[in-house]
Parts: C-alpha cells; structure tokens; sequence
C-alpha cells in the first residue's frame, strides 16, 4: 500500500472533523437566578450563521410544557445573528431546575443542538414533610415537620396556625440555626379530620411568604367488597344502614 | 517509503483517535446519561392497570393539556399550581394504602419524574410510581 492512500484515508477521517456547524452559538447552556417574586425566567441563546449559505430552522422543541421556547426567524442567512428565547414558567417550582430546548436546523455539519437554561430558584424555608397523616383509631402521637431556612436566608422565627382546634401545634429551634421543629399533635383519631397548618417565616420583612402543612386523619380503611352471594347471606351488609 | 500493514493500521487507528478525543473535549458534560427516576419508581401500564381500582392516577401535564384530555379518574396535579392543587389531593384523594401512579406527556418527557419525586419527598407519599411512556403509552394501547 503506497504512503498516498494513507494519506487519502487520513484526510477522509479527519476533514469532516475540522468541518464546524455554520450555526454558531454564543451559549449552548444558560444559568439564571430569579428573584423569589420572579414569575418567569428568561433565557436569550443568541447565533450566527458563520457559513456560506442560509440555515433553516426544521424544529424547536423543549423538553417541558412548563418551557416555551421560539425562535425569532425560520431562515438565517449567512452572516446573520439571532436568538432563540426560552421562557421558563417558575409556577411552585423551588430549587435547582434545568429545561432543555432542542433545536433542529438543516446544518448538515451540527442538525441538532441541545441547549440548557438552568435556573436556581431561591428557597427561602424549605417544609418537610408537607403532609402528616393519622390513620383512624391510631394513637394520637405528635408528628414532627421541619421546617428549614434556605442557604444564606436569615430566617430568625417562624409564626405556626391551625385554623382546625382538633390539630395543636408547638414550634421548637432545631439543632442549626434557621432550623425549626413543627410538632403536630391530633387530639383525637376517632373521625376524619382534616387542616392546613400555615408556616409564616419572619422573611423577607415585607412580603413574606406562607408555606403550608397539611395534617389529616384518614378514614378507616375500605372494607373489602361484598360478593352478591355474600350479602344475601348477610343481613348487614353494606349499605343497609341503622 | 514501504509501510507494513500494521503500521498503516496503527496510523490510521491513531488518526481516527483525533476527531474522537475532540468531540469527547468538546461535548464533556452536555450529555447526561442518567436517568432520575430508579428502576423501581418506574412502571408500565400493563403492570398498572393489574393493580385495578388500587391506582391513583395524577396527571402532571399543564392544565390545558389535561383539560383537552387525561386518564379516567386522573387528576391534574403540576407544578405550575402546586400549592393550589397538593392540598386537595392529600385531603380528600389520596388514601393510605393505594398506589399513586404520575405520568406526563411521553417517555422523554421530566414533569412527571418531577412531581413524583416532590409526592415522595415533601410530602412524604409511600407507593408513589411513574408510567413509562406517559399518555402516548397510554392512547397507544387505548387504540
């Protein structure tokens, strides 16, 4: 075999590598902190088309329905910036998210680029559990929710409500500070009950927000389903009332 | 210049190696080849629907795409409205004992490994389940 054909096979291995996407990206991942009143987080992923011909937008999905992502033009022409924008919908979301928007071009070199908008939502108490629960007929001991300041959030005291007497409450410091024991404690598991116990951090002075604890006692468990056989033989069946 | 066959192949190994550790540089991180939701925490609508009336279904999609349609029985739980909508479900639908299974769009699709993950995590639901493939796998088999 003469040195040109391995040369020849070379070249044909490492060309296409060399060959860049012509849509170019300023970004491909984006990191966005909102403010705790924030309703949305906006990410612009701006481009240029650094080839020779025009670039043609053929999708722009994302990876949630809480995420909508548009670009601003279907056809980039060589030499041409744009951005595509993704808009995330913070809702009740809390902590570190990342959304993903896929864009798929007619680039041969690069058809798909996945982008990443990253966004960290501040969590100024973190409540858990949020749900406490007593079956029926069990003993009515106290169950305990934590209820935790978020990194850097100074969070000094919290306010606790029962808006239902038969669910008392009793707040205590936790082990580090920013850290709260909520003791819930039923009076009684005879019948259902239910309450939303709202948790009212002492921040942010002016605006803050209330978390909530929901506690209940449930229903004795479903009695097993009667066969028509079954009920006939039993005069007591379901259903048959006092 | 006379190259062995070996030779040749060592070269054009050792040149195909180059584009290879390039694109590996170049895409480090951008690929994430884990999935959240644990083998257990997944399960497929035949093993689902054999769980019969002992299933909770919550829909995580957004609310018009509930409201366009959804599982008989669903009930629309999504992190756009969590505070709003958890309240109802822990008080009046969910009961000790029943599975709950969270399904979302399609396979590809996080909000249901989302809500899942809070149903475990905050508030504390045993039994908690994510159908694979969402409501694609679910019009599939309704065909």
């Amino acid at each position: 075999m003469k040195p040109i054909y391995v040369i020849t096979a070379a070249l044909c291995l490492i060309l296409p590598a060399f060959a860049h996407a012509e849509l170019k990206w300023e970004q491909t991942t984006l990191e966005l902190n909102p403010g705790p009143s924030e309703k949305q987080a906006i990410g612009h992923f701006k481009y240029e088309n650094t080839g020779d011909k025009p670039v043609h937008f053929k999708s722009v999905k994302t990876s949630c329905g809480c995420t909508a992502a548009q670009s601003q033009k279907d056809q980039v022409g060589p030499g041409e910036k744009g951005e595509i924008t993704a808009t995330f919908n913070i809702g009740d979301r809390t902590g570190p998210q990342v959304k993903t928007v896929t864009v798929e071009t007619d680039d041969t070199a690069n058809p798909v680029t996945q982008l990443t908008l990253k966004a960290n939502i501040k969590l100024i108490l973190e409540v858990q559990p949020n749900f406490v629960f007593w079956q029926s007929g069990e003993e009515p001991k106290a169950k305990t929710v934590i209820a935790k300041a978020g990194k850097d959030v100074p969070v000094k005291d919290i306010q606790v409500t029962s808006p239902n007497p038969q669910f008392e409450t009793k707040v205590e410091k936790g082990s580090a500070p920013g850290e709260f024991k909520i003791n819930i404690q039923p009076k009684q598991t005879s019948a259902p009950a239910f309450t939303t116990i709202a948790v009212k951090p002492d921040y942010p002075k002016d605006s803050p927000k209330t978390y909530y604890v929901n506690a209940r006692i449930t229903a004795p468990p479903a009695k097993p389903v009667v066969s028509p056989a079954a009920a006939v033989s039993s005069p007591a069946g379901p259903g048959s009332g006092h | 210049m006379k190259l062995s066959a070996f030779k040749q192949a060592l070269i054009l190994f050792l040149l195909a190696e180059v584009p290879a550790i390039g694109e590996a540089v170049y895409f480090r991180g951008q690929v994430s080849w884990h999935s959240r939701a644990g083998e257990s925490h997944m399960v497929s609508l035949s093993t689902a629907q054999s769980w019969g009336d002992n299933v909770i279904w919550v829909d995580a999609r957004p609310d018009d795409q509930f409201a366009a349609d959804h599982i008989p029985g669903a009930v629309s739980l999504n992190e756009d409205h969590w505070n709003d909508q958890i309240q109802p479900f822990v008080q009046t639908v969910w009961a000790p004992g029943k599975k709950t299974i969270v399904y979302c769009g399609s396979e590809s699709c996080n909000l249901a490994l989302d809500v899942a993950e809070r149903l475990r995590k905050d508030a504390n639901l045993p039994d908690v389940y994510v159908l694979s493939g969402g409501w694609e796998e679910w019009l599939k088999n309704k065909k």
